[in-house]
């Protein structure tokens, strides 16, 4: 979790200069994959979107775990409302709402995006929580009438390892939720490079007139596929 | 408030937002029709995955589910592989078109519903190993039989979600198009239509369950 948490950091990096007299460039041992359009050097530029990518998606996971701890544990009577929300997968919802509204930002988007993956994790969470709930620990902390800091102050660490388990899923939820977004051109605008966007740039443009950056951008996609991979993945968290 | 009613609640308030969906077209038109060429090309796609993942998981087993093969082959989003057959597809032979699509669509569902349903499936140690090998076929069978409905019910709007994505990036007009079309024109009608039945799927796939447990 840590270092996916480290690339929150990749949110405040700054743009890449612009210099279109040197647009297009083939690639040369000071460029490795050319430059883009705009004169950027394209490997920096798939570096610096790949890890405002991460960044982003490390910022929704959060959330969504947040909420989903939540949601485990004061909305058990609401189950019915968490299952509902779950048989509507999260882009299904989203890709309609961001043509309607011509793309969505960075932050509501990311703020939807981490609210709708959350009720995707609150069954194994509630499942984890379970066993506690029934504990003597639980009990004890009750029927002493401790006061809710002292609980809290006591028992959310292990309630957020508990959550940890499942950033991997939640983080890759968010991931492709943004760069499938961004790839349709329906995510947040130039202003916030991310590896959908660089797909969304070259995919078009793959099949008749490739570029090393378009190559490297799918790589990467499956590079971070294949590497956060979880053990398992709950059911229907796509 | 029982599961059902809960859940029936949050359907209803979906169908109020769709029929008072804010907003306004620019220049009002009629709706568009429903795509009805898109639906012998889904039925073929959506039959194709529904025997073709219980065949898998009939082979693989329970055992599938933990198999870091699938896992890779699962990891990748839907973008990847309508990317990649893109990227792939000879400038020749013109656009990839329903067969691309299909293709893309196979290959981007089956490794996970594969795996959804071995992980659904029961342990066979000590039995019905125990039994023989025609033992777990048979067993196997069984469940998967018990299982089909439900998965099916549950995974349809996974599918559709998945088809949506393929269909915009690959330029192919579908079922999952068309419910993002009826939001870009607002026809409240329509979207109202596509709500009813994905609450009606969920609330299938409820009863299902219920009766699989």
């Amino acid at each position: 979790m840590r270092w996916r948490l480290a690339f929150l950091g990749g949110l405040l990096l700054p743009d890449l200069a612009l210099d279109p007299f040197q647009g297009g460039l083939a690639a040369t041992l000071r460029h490795p994959l050319g430059t883009d359009d705009l004169g950027r050097d394209a490997f920096l530029r798939l570096l610096l979107a790949s890890a405002r990518s991460l960044g982003f998606a490390s910022a929704c996971a959060l959330l969504a775990l947040t909420v989903g701890l939540l949601l485990a544990w004061r909305g058990r009577r609401l189950v019915g409302v968490w299952s509902a929300l779950r048989s509507l997968p999260p882009l299904l919802f989203l890709l309609p709402l961001a043509a309607a509204l011509d793309g969505l930002p960075a932050l509501p988007l990311g703020l939807l995006l981490g609210l709708l993956i959350a009720p995707h994790l609150e069954p194994p969470m509630r499942a984890r929580l379970e066993g506690f709930r029934h504990s003597p620990a639980w009990a004890a902390e009750r029927t002493l009438g401790a006061p809710w800091p002292s609980i809290l102050h006591r028992w959310s660490p292990w309630a957020w390892q508990q959550a940890v388990a499942l950033f991997p899923s939640a983080w890759l939820a968010a991931l492709w939720g943004e760069a499938t977004l961004s790839a349709l051109g329906l995510g947040p605008g130039p202003g916030q490079d991310s590896l959908g966007r660089l797909l969304a740039e070259e995919l078009p443009r793959l099949g008749s007139d490739p570029s090393p950056l378009g190559w490297a951008a799918l790589a990467a996609v499956l590079a971070l596929a294949w590497t956060s991979t979880p053990g398992r993945r709950p059911q229907g968290a796509a | 408030m029982s599961r059902i009613t809960a859940g029936l609640v949050v359907w209803g308030l979906g169908l109020a937002l769709a029929l008072g969906l804010p907003g306004s077209v620019w220049r009002q038109a009629a709706p568009p029709g429903f795509p009805w060429a898109a639906v012998g090309p889904t039925i073929l796609a959506v039959g194709t995955l529904s025997l073709l993942a219980p065949l898998v998981a009939w082979r693989g087993g329970p055992g599938l589910a933990s198999r870091r093969s699938l896992a890779l082959l699962e990891a990748p989003p839907d973008l990847l592989w309508a990317g990649l057959l893109l990227a792939l597809w000879p400038a020749a032979w013109g656009p990839p078109g329903l067969g691309g699509w299909l293709v893309a669509f196979l290959v981007a569902a089956l490794p996970g519903e594969a795996r959804w349903l071995a992980q659904a499936m029961p342990a066979e140690h000590p039995f019905p190993q125990a039994w023989g090998r025609a033992a777990v076929n048979r067993v196997r069978w069984l469940v998967l039989l018990r299982l089909w409905g439900r998965w099916t019910t549950a995974r349809l709007p996974v599918w559709l979600t998945a088809t949506l994505v393929l269909e915009r990036i690959l330029g192919v007009p579908g079922l999952g198009t068309d419910w993002m079309t009826r939001v870009a024109v607002r026809d409240r009608a329509g979207l109202a239509g596509w709500i009813l039945a994905l609450a009606l799927l969920w609330l299938l796939s409820h009863r299902l369950d219920r009766e699989v447990a």
